[in-house]
């Protein structure tokens, strides 16, 4: 087809097209990007740094990896990916087997209890959280590892969280796999657990990896239960960690704020886009079509 | 299906290692019923039993796959919702946390100091440190030591070697000098040995006197008596109260009926505030969907057009928002709220000389909350519109564009409709997280500015976040009762949005048929 010349409307539509994503991408990356800028600026002072430094450094990422009083930047990094991690790997095995039982056995209850799991989590657990304080005191009175201010304690508390929702969004998976392959494993003489283990799992792993993420992401950012239940420099995540670092002092320790929430964001960042469509369809319920 | 399972060698092995399990955790059973913890153990207990039901009977076969995940859902979130709603029915919050028979405990061992006391004067025995003190008074001699023991003087040897009238051995621990005595004063001070009704205790450091309770307890009539002055306590409340208003503290935890939920009603300051929050949480929940739907939809129609060249970077850029932690953003956010020293002034000042008080004023709280909120948001919005968008049949627009509409009829009458319905459930999803979302009142404006003293909801508290002030911020107390009440009425609102999500939209037909 010969080139035919468009209507000047058409240039100026696109161009406006064009110019209003830009402008909508600025709002989205103006936060990020001056962070990112300001973390190189040894200026500790917001009202003075500059999103392009003058004597760009990496000071403000050596003093997060040297100092242990004021922040305990790389305890509360470990702290996080332990608890988010623990939680995350121990949440995808018990809603895989929830959502296997739900998928492949026909029993009495079976109904009722897909329902109740879903009414259950529509509360948000943290609303009941005076409950949630009382009953991990009194647990950690008898087992003082799993009481308050402890990792175990707190991982104890996402577990509770974590089960609904992702037992059911892996239950629909699980409802796609064909039962053949499981059927002809148990003929030779598998039984259903060992089914489950060696064939539906590596199948499933795809979901298995986004519900993962999801958890990890979750546990990751979760303030709350967190705050109100670890106490103490040496248990934070870094959810409560920066945030009391950073509290009122944007006069003086901005620049190594920036530093940390450019290392505490990258990480989930480079998970995020690394697996985003299936994130994103986990975490808009579906409603994405990729 | 099942008939592989139940061989005898795995049978044999899970009845070999179940009895162990079982054995194991009996122990612990028997020492946690030692320490008197009845709550552990009947969950323990519980738990056992459901273990071994499960292991043997074939019918739950299922329920092994299941019970791992329900153990938690129970533990950390069915119990936790039962808890609540038991709370909200109490008066349990500072000074009301103990049960009845500890409090009648710790008032019965309160002691006073009646004018008539026996007074013992005393002398110490011992080398380095005390062996024993020998008390002399009018009704009787005795030796008490350090570790609180009382017995009767003529039980021990007494010598008085010297012949002064002073016994100088005390079973051969010869007499401390009384300057050495100051030395042990603290550890002496905290000495209470029960004597008849009431507790020796030093006075001096050469006398001892015997306390009185000052409170008697009579279980029957379930009267308390202060001994000094005749006064009758009787339990109301929660509280021993007097006749004429006197309450003694500390209290124990006791039903009150709905005088919680009463409280948010009648009493001025708490219902002030719950209106106030209840408001601003709708408010802020409905606007902050309205908003950034609009804007994450409007975003969405752009992208969605297939002359854009590069629609598939912009879509991973306008992202980022969802992607970075929201406790981080949050906080960067505050950070350019901030009047002095924040971004946003700093650039206001600097073209219009303007300073606005983004986080101190309740309105400018607002709307930074607001705003930082829909900056959050609105890349869900727009993900979630994309996917609708998508999904809308191309046919649909072909037989609006013969019928000759325009685009803008288009989108009223074709493709908003059918974005809604597949959107609705998911914005009343978002509603009803936002409606709860501590994360970013707390890290933004944590409920502040003040808008009323001596009350602890701020202008941009939320429901959520009032409910955490009120058990976990000092000042007055935690009112434990209050929160779970809040909490409750929360449950009562979330689980409303839900079934109105759920009979609006065909979401419980879908799951029904998914079962």
């Amino acid at each position: 087809m010969a080139f035919r010349r468009k209507p000047l409307r058409f240039w100026v539509g696109r161009f406006l097209r064009n110019l209003l994503a830009w402008v909508a991408i600025a709002f989205a990356l103006f936060p990020a990007a001056f962070v990112l800028g300001t973390s190189f600026d040894p200026v500790q002072n917001l009202r003075t740094a500059r999103i392009i430094p003058q004597t760009p450094t990496l000071e403000n990422y050596l003093y997060l990896f040297r100092e242990r009083q004021e922040i305990n930047f790389p305890r509360w990094l470990l702290n996080t990916v332990y608890v988010a991690g623990v939680t995350a790997t121990f949440g995808v095995f018990l809603c895989a087997l929830g959502a296997y039982a739900f998928s492949r056995f026909r029993f009495r209850g079976r109904r009722a209890g897909l329902l109740t799991i879903l009414l259950v989590q529509m509360f948000p657990q943290t609303v009941g959280m005076v409950a949630i304080y009382l009953i991990l005191q009194t647990l950690g009175k008898q087992i003082p590892w799993l009481g308050l201010n402890t990792h175990p304690g707190l991982i104890l508390v996402y577990l509770g969280g974590a089960i609904g929702f992702n037992t059911w969004f892996m239950k629909g998976y699980f409802d796609t796999i064909p039962r053949s392959l499981e059927e002809s494993a148990m003929v030779d003489g598998a039984s259903p657990f060992q089914a489950f283990l060696r064939i539906v799992l590596p199948v499933a792993r795809p979901i298995l990896a986004v519900v993962f993420v999801i958890q990890f992401i979750t546990v990751y950012s979760e303030y709350l239960l967190a705050s109100l239940i670890l106490k103490g420099m040496d248990k934070y995540t870094l959810a409560v960690g920066l945030q009391l670092f950073i509290g009122e002092a944007y006069n003086r320790r901005w620049g190594s704020f920036a530093a940390a929430a450019v290392i505490g964001a990258a990480l989930i960042l480079l998970i995020f886009y690394a697996l985003q469509s299936q994130i994103i369809s986990g975490l808009t319920g579906g409603a994405v079509k990729e | 299906m099942f008939r592989r399972l139940g061989t005898v060698p795995t049978t044999l092995l899970k009845v070999v290692g179940l009895s162990i399990l079982d054995a194991v955790v009996v122990y612990f059973l028997v020492l946690l019923a030692w320490d008197r913890s009845w709550f552990l153990v009947g969950i323990i207990a519980a738990g056992l039993f459901g273990l071994n039901v499960l292991a043997f009977v074939r019918r739950l076969y299922p329920v092994r796959y299941l019970a791992p995940g329900l153990v938690f859902l129970i533990l950390m979130v069915v119990l936790p919702l039962v808890y609540t709603v038991y709370i909200s029915f109490t008066n349990y919050a500072t000074g009301n946390i103990l049960s009845k028979d500890q409090v009648v405990a710790i008032l019965t061992s309160r002691f006073y100091l009646p004018p008539d006391a026996p007074t013992f004067t005393f002398r110490p025995y011992g080398r380095e440190t005390i062996y024993a003190l020998y008390l002399t008074g009018p009704a009787g001699e005795f030796v008490v030591f350090p570790d609180g023991r009382l017995a009767l003087a003529a039980e021990h040897d007494l010598r008085d070697t010297d012949g002064d009238g002073v016994a100088d051995l005390l079973d051969g621990y010869p007499l401390l000098p009384a300057r050495e005595l100051a030395r042990f004063a603290s550890d002496l001070q905290k000495l209470e040995i029960p004597f008849g009704d009431g507790v020796l205790r030093l006075t001096t450091l050469s006398t001892m006197r015997v306390y009185s309770r000052q409170y008697h307890y009579d279980p029957v009539q379930d009267v308390l008596v202060d001994v000094r002055t005749g006064k009758e306590y009787r339990p109301y409340g929660g509280n021993f109260v007097a006749a004429d208003g006197e309450k003694l503290d500390p209290g124990w935890v006791t039903f009150v009926g709905f005088a919680n939920y009463l409280k948010f009603l009648r009493d001025p300051l708490y219902h002030r505030a719950f209106v106030r929050v209840f408001g601003w949480t709708v408010t802020w929940a409905v606007l902050t969907v309205v908003l950034s739907f609009a804007l994450g939809l409007g975003l969405a129609i752009l992208l969605n057009d297939k002359t854009l060249r590069l629609r598939k970077l912009y879509r991973s850029l306008l992202i980022v928002p969802y992607a970075i932690p929201a406790f981080i953003s949050i906080l960067i956010w505050r950070g350019f709220f901030n009047t002095e020293v924040g971004l946003f002034n700093r650039v206001l000042s600097q073209f219009f000389g303007v300073r606005v008080p983004w986080l101190s004023t309740p309105f400018w709280a607002r709307f930074s909350c607001i705003l930082t909120n829909v900056w959050l948001t609105y890349p869900y919005m727009m993900l979630v519109s994309l996917g609708a968008l998508q999904s809308i049949p191309e046919e649909m627009y072909e037989a609006a564009k013969v019928d000759g509409a325009t685009g803008w009829r288009r989108f009223v009458h074709i493709t908003f409709p059918l974005l809604l319905i597949s959107v609705a459930p998911l914005l009343i999803g978002s509603f009803a997280f936002t409606f709860n979302n501590f994360t970013l009142i707390w890290l933004l404006t944590r409920g502040e500015p003040v808008v009323e003293i001596g009350s602890r909801a701020g202008a941009t508290d939320i429901l959520l976040s009032y409910a955490y002030k009120l058990a976990f911020m000092g000042g007055r107390g935690s009112e434990y009762n209050m929160t779970a009440a809040l909490a409750v009425i929360i449950f009562i609102i979330v689980a409303l949005i839900s079934g109105i999500s759920f009979s609006r939209t065909k979401a419980l037909e879908e799951v029904s048929r998914g079962l």
